[in-house]
C-alpha cells in the first residue's frame, strides 16, 4: 500500500487519479444503462399501448376459462392465478420424479460404466452417447409420438392382472387411498420415525463402547416396522387400495399417469440420467487411487470398496455437477410445451395467447423458474456442507 | 479405453510389499489369448456370469429386432423424399448454389486445418475394421438416400476439396495456422455473405440442418466476446460492473432457454424502437447470443481461475497495465483451458437450436415433424424423427470424440 501513501502526498490531477476514474466510469456505465432500460421500457409501454395492453397484473384475478387436464383441482371457471399454480405444481412434479428418477438412473448405469463386466460396460456406454448426443426436444417427440401415442388404445389396452393398466391414454396402476383412522396412523409412523432413531443411536452407543457390531440400521428398521404394524392394528385399517377401473374415455381411480406426463418424464430422466452417470463416472475414477488400494489392503471386497470407501468420496465430487444437471433437469421441463403437458410455460403460454399479456405472465414464469432454481441450489448447498464437513471431522 | 484398462489392473492387481516398505501395485500382464480375455471380462465372477448371459439375451433379443426393423420393416421413404426439407427447409432450389458454395468452402478450410495440424489418425487394426464399416453404412445410407447424379458429383467435390485441402495443407510449414485462424474467422461472415447477399436468400426462408448449424456458429462466435468482457467484468473490482455482470449471467442461467425463446418471440419485438423490425430468426439469433454469453461467460470465469497467482503477479512485476496484462498474459492461458468446455457448450447449442420447432420455424426438427405429418407418409413419425435424431447424433458424437482428442493433444489439466 505503499501507493496510497506516495499518492496522498501528491494527489495526481482530478481527471488522471485512477480513484476518481473508476467512480466516473462506473457512474458513466450506470447512466448509459439507465437510458438504455428506459428507452427499452418506453418502447414497451408504447407498444403494449398500440395494442391496447398495459402492464397490470390485475388481469389474473379474471376468470381463466380454459381447461387443464391434469394436476391438482382446477375448473375452467377459477382464475388465472389457479390455473399458474396448477402449472407450477405440475412443474414442480415432473421436475421433482424426474430428478429422484435420474438420479437412480445415472448412478447405476455409472457404476456400470466402471464395472469389469464388458458387455455391462459397453451397454452403458452406448447407452450415454446415445442420449447424451441427441436433443432432448428430439426425445420427448420420439416418447410420445413414437412409443406412448402408439402404444394400444383403451379398449385393447395391456391390462395388469386387471389392476393396472397401460395404453395410448396412458398408466394407471393401484393406488394408496388414505380411509378414516389415517391421521392416527400417521402420528404412530412418526413416533416410529423418533423411536427408530433413539434406537439407532443406542446401538451406535453400545458398539462404542463394547466393539460388538451395532446392527444399527437392522435394528431402527425394526422398530419402525413394529409402531407401523401395531398402528396398523389400532388404527383399524386406514389404508385402502384404490384400483383403476378402465372407463370408454379413460381410467378411474388409482394413480394415473397421463401419456404427456409419461413422455416428458421418460425423455427428462433418459437425458439427465445420461449426464449424471458421466458425472458419477468421473467422480468415482478422481477418488485417489489410494483410497482403493487402502480399503482393497484392509480386505475388502470389491463391492464393500465401492459401497463404503470409494463411492461416499466420490458424491462429495459430484455434488456441484450434480446440483447443476438438477438444475437443467427442472429448466428442461419446460420442454413440456411441445407436447402439451399443462406445466407453468404451457399454462402461461395459453393464458398468453388468450389474454394477450404475454409479458406479465413471462415474467412470472421466468420469476417462477429462477426460485425454483434457487431452492434447488440451496437444497444441494446444504447437502454439500454437510458431505464436506463429515469429511474434514476424519 | 485406457481408464478402463487401468481400473482392472488395479482391481486385480496383487500387492508385493519388499523389503524397502514400499507397496506398489504390480501391473498384471494384459490377457494374452481370447480365451483369458472372454473369461477375465464377461465371466469373472457368478455374478458376472449371470449379467453376461442374461444381457446377451436381451441384446440379441432387442438387436435382432431392431436391425430387423431397420432394414425391413421401417418406412425411410418419409426421410428420402423429404431429405431436401431436412436439409436446407425452404430455401429455394435455383438458390441452392450458395449453400454448396459454402459447404465447399468449410470442407477447404477443414482438410487445410487438418493438414497444417499434422493430425493422424491411429490406424489400429481395430479401428480400422470399425472405421470401414461405419463407411460402409454410410455410403450405403448415401446411396438409398441420393438419387440425383448432380448430387452425387457434387459431393464428391466435397470430398475432393477436403483432400486437396489436406494436401495443401500438409505441404505448408506450422506458421500457416494463425492464417488459418484468421481465415476461419472470416468464413463466418463470408458463408452469411454468400446465403444473403446479391440477391441471396433472406434468413426467412432458411432452414433445416443448414440453420441449426448456422443459428449456434452465430451464437458461439457473437456470444465469445460478449462472454469474455462477462467474465472479466465478473472479476472486476468495480462493484457495478461486477454486479451487472453477476445479475446478468445468473438471471439467463437460471431460467430455461425455452421462457428466452418465447420471450424475444413475443416481446422482444416491443422492446424495439418503433418502425424497427427483425425477422424472427434474426430476433432467435439474438436471443442464443445473449443466452450462450452467460455460459461462455462461466466457462471463461473457470479458466481464468485455473490461471496460476503468480501470473498476474509476474505480468504485474514486469509493469505491465491491466488491459495488456490480461490480453497478452492471463487470457491467453485461460482461454487454451477452455476449449474442451467451450466445444462441449456448442454441442449443447447445437441441440438446443432444436427448441424452435415451438415456433413454427423450420428447422431440421421441424421439417421431421412436418414430413411425418405428410398424408403419404402417415404412420412414419417414428422414422422421421430417428433420422432427425441420426443426424444430430452424428455431428454431436463427433464432435464430442474431436473435443476429446483436442484435449489430450492440448494437455488441458496436466500443467
Amino acid at each position: 500500500m505503499a501507493e496510497t501513501a506516495t499518492a496522498r502526498k501528491a494527489r495526481p490531477p482530478l481527471l488522471r487519479d485512477v480513484r476518481f476514474l473508476r467512480v466516473l466510469g462506473q457512474a458513466a456505465f450506470v447512466v448509459a444503462l439507465v437510458l438504455v432500460l428506459r428507452e427499452i421500457f418506453l418502447n414497451l409501454q408504447f407498444g403494449l399501448e398500440r395494442q391496447g395492453l398495459d402492464l397490470e397484473f390485475e388481469f389474473l384475478r379474471q376468470r381463466a376459462g380454459f381447461g387443464i387436464k391434469e394436476g391438482i383441482s382446477y375448473n375452467p371457471n377459477q382464475s388465472y392465478i389457479r390455473a399458474i399454480q396448477v402449472g407450477i405444481v405440475n412443474t414442480i412434479r415432473a421436475a421433482g420424479v424426474g430428478i429422484v428418477l435420474a438420479s437412480v438412473l445415472g448412478l447405476v448405469m455409472g457404476v456400470a460404466r466402471l464395472s469389469p463386466n464388458w458387455l455391462v460396460r459397453k451397454l452403458a456406454q452406448v447407452y450415454v452417447e446415445i442420449f447424451r448426443n441427441t436433443p432432448l426436444a428430439v426425445q420427448i417427440f420420439f416418447w410420445y409420438f413414437g412409443v406412448v401415442l402408439l402404444l394400444p388404445a383403451i379398449e385393447g389396452g395391456v391390462s395388469l392382472w386387471d389392476v393396472g393398466f397401460i395404453s395410448n391414454r396412458g398408466a394407471a396402476i393401484p393406488w394408496p387411498r388414505s380411509r378414516e383412522g389415517a391421521g392416527t396412523w400417521l402420528l404412530f409412523l412418526l413416533a416410529g420415525i423418533l423411536a427408530a432413531w433413539v434406537v439407532r443411536r443406542w446401538r451406535t452407543r453400545v458398539s462404542d463402547r463394547t466393539g460388538r457390531p451395532h446392527h444399527r440400521f437392522l435394528w431402527a428398521a425394526g422398530t419402525f416396522l413394529a409402531f407401523g404394524v401395531f398402528g396398523y392394528v389400532v388404527a383399524g385399517t386406514p389404508i385402502g387400495v384404490d384400483i383403476p377401473e378402465a372407463t370408454g374415455r379413460g381410467y378411474e381411480g388409482g394413480f394415473e399417469l397421463s401419456p404427456e406426463f409419461a413422455a416428458l418424464l421418460i425423455g427428462l430422466v433418459v437425458y439427465t440420467g445420461a449426464f449424471i452417470a458421466e458425472i458419477i463416472r468421473g467422480s468415482i475414477l478422481a477418488v485417489e487411487k489410494g483410497q482403493k488400494e487402502a480399503a482393497e489392503a484392509l480386505g475388502m471386497a470389491p463391492r464393500q470398496q465401492l459401497r463404503f470407501v470409494v463411492l461416499p468420496q466420490a458424491m462429495r465430487i459430484a455434488i456441484p455437477p450434480l446440483n447443476s444437471q438438477y438444475l437443467n433437469l427442472t429448466k428442461n421441463s419446460s420442454l413440456a410445451v411441445l407436447i402439451a403437458y399443462p406445466d407453468l410455460l404451457f399454462v402461461s403460454r395459453t393464458i398468453a395467447n388468450q389474454a394477450g399479456r404475454a409479458t406479465q405472465v413471462l415474467l412470472i414464469a421466468m420469476g417462477t423458474y429462477l426460485t425454483l432454481s434457487l431452492i434447488i441450489s440451496f437444497f444441494m448447498n446444504l447437502i454439500n456442507r454437510a458431505v464436506t464437513r463429515k469429511g474434514a471431522r476424519r | 479405453m485406457a481408464q478402463d484398462r487401468a481400473i482392472r489392473t488395479e482391481l486385480e492387481g496383487t500387492v508385493v510389499i519388499d523389503e524397502g516398505l514400499a507397496v506398489e501395485v504390480a501391473p498384471r500382464k494384459e490377457p494374452a489369448t481370447p480365451a483369458e480375455w472372454v473369461r477375465e471380462n464377461l465371466f469373472s465372477s457368478w455374478f458376472s456370469t449371470v449379467l453376461t448371459v442374461v444381457l446377451a439375451a436381451v441384446i440379441g433379443y432387442v438387436g435382432f429386432g431392431l436391425i430387423r426393423w431397420v432394414f425391413v420393416a421401417a418406412e425411410w421413404q418419409v426421410f428420402k423424399a423429404n431429405l431436401r426439407v431436412y436439409m436446407i427447409g425452404r430455401f429455394p432450389l435455383e438458390e441452392a448454389w450458395r449453400v454448396w458454395a459454402s459447404v465447399y468452402l468449410v470442407s477447404i478450410l477443414a482438410g487445410l486445418s487438418w493438414g497444417v495440424s499434422r493430425a493422424r489418425l491411429a490406424w489400429t487394426r481395430r479401428k480400422t475394421a470399425l472405421r470401414a464399416v461405419l463407411g460402409a453404412l454410410f455410403l450405403a445410407a448415401l446411396t438409398y438416400l441420393i438419387e440425383g447424379v448432380t448430387v452425387w458429383i457434387l459431393l464428391l467435390g466435397v470430398a475432393v476439396a477436403c483432400a486437396a485441402g489436406f494436401a495443401a495443407g500438409r505441404r505448408t510449414g506450422r506458421g500457416a495456422l494463425r492464417w488459418l485462424a484468421v481465415a476461419w474467422l472470416l468464413a463466418f461472415p463470408a458463408v452469411i455473405l454468400l446465403l444473403r447477399a446479391f440477391g441471396g436468400v433472406p434468413p426467412q426462408l432458411w432452414g433445416g440442418f443448414m440453420l441449426n448449424v448456422i443459428l449456434a456458429v452465430v451464437a458461439i462466435f457473437v456470444s465469445f466476446p460478449i462472454g469474455v468482457l462477462l467474465a472479466l467484468g465478473r472479476r472486476s473490482n468495480l462493484p457495478v460492473i461486477s454486479a451487472f455482470c453477476v445479475g446478468f449471467i445468473e438471471l439467463v442461467r437460471g431460467v430455461p432457454l425455452f421462457t428466452l425463446i418465447i420471450l424475444g418471440f413475443n416481446i422482444l419485438p416491443l422492446l424495439l424502437p418503433p418502425g424497427m423490425q427483425l425477422a424472427v430468426i434474426v430476433r432467435m439469433m439474438i436471443v442464443f447470443t445473449l443466452f450462450s454469453s452467460a455460459y461462455v461467460a462461466e466457462i471463461v470465469r473457470g479458466g481464468l481461475q485455473g490461471v496460476h497467482q503468480g501470473q498476474y503477479e509476474a505480468a504485474r512485476a514486469v509493469g505491465l497495465s491491466t488491459t495488456r496484462m490480461m490480453g497478452l498474459i492471463i487470457l491467453p492461458q485461460a482461454l487454451r483451458n477452455t476449449i474442451p468446455a467451450m466445444i462441449s457448450h456448442f454441442i449443447s447449442l447445437f441441440k438446443d437450436t432444436s427448441l424452435l420447432t415451438a415456433l413454427a420455424i423450420l428447422e431440421m426438427l421441424r421439417a421431421a415433424r412436418r414430413a411425418a405429418g405428410q398424408l403419404q407418409h402417415l404412420g412414419s413419425t417414428k422414422e422421421a424423427l430417428l433420422a432427425a435424431a441420426v443426424i444430430f447424433w452424428i455431428v454431436a458424437f463427433s464432435m464430442s470424440r474431436w473435443s476429446q482428442r483436442l484435449e489430450r493433444r492440448l494437455g488441458v489439466g496436466e500443467r
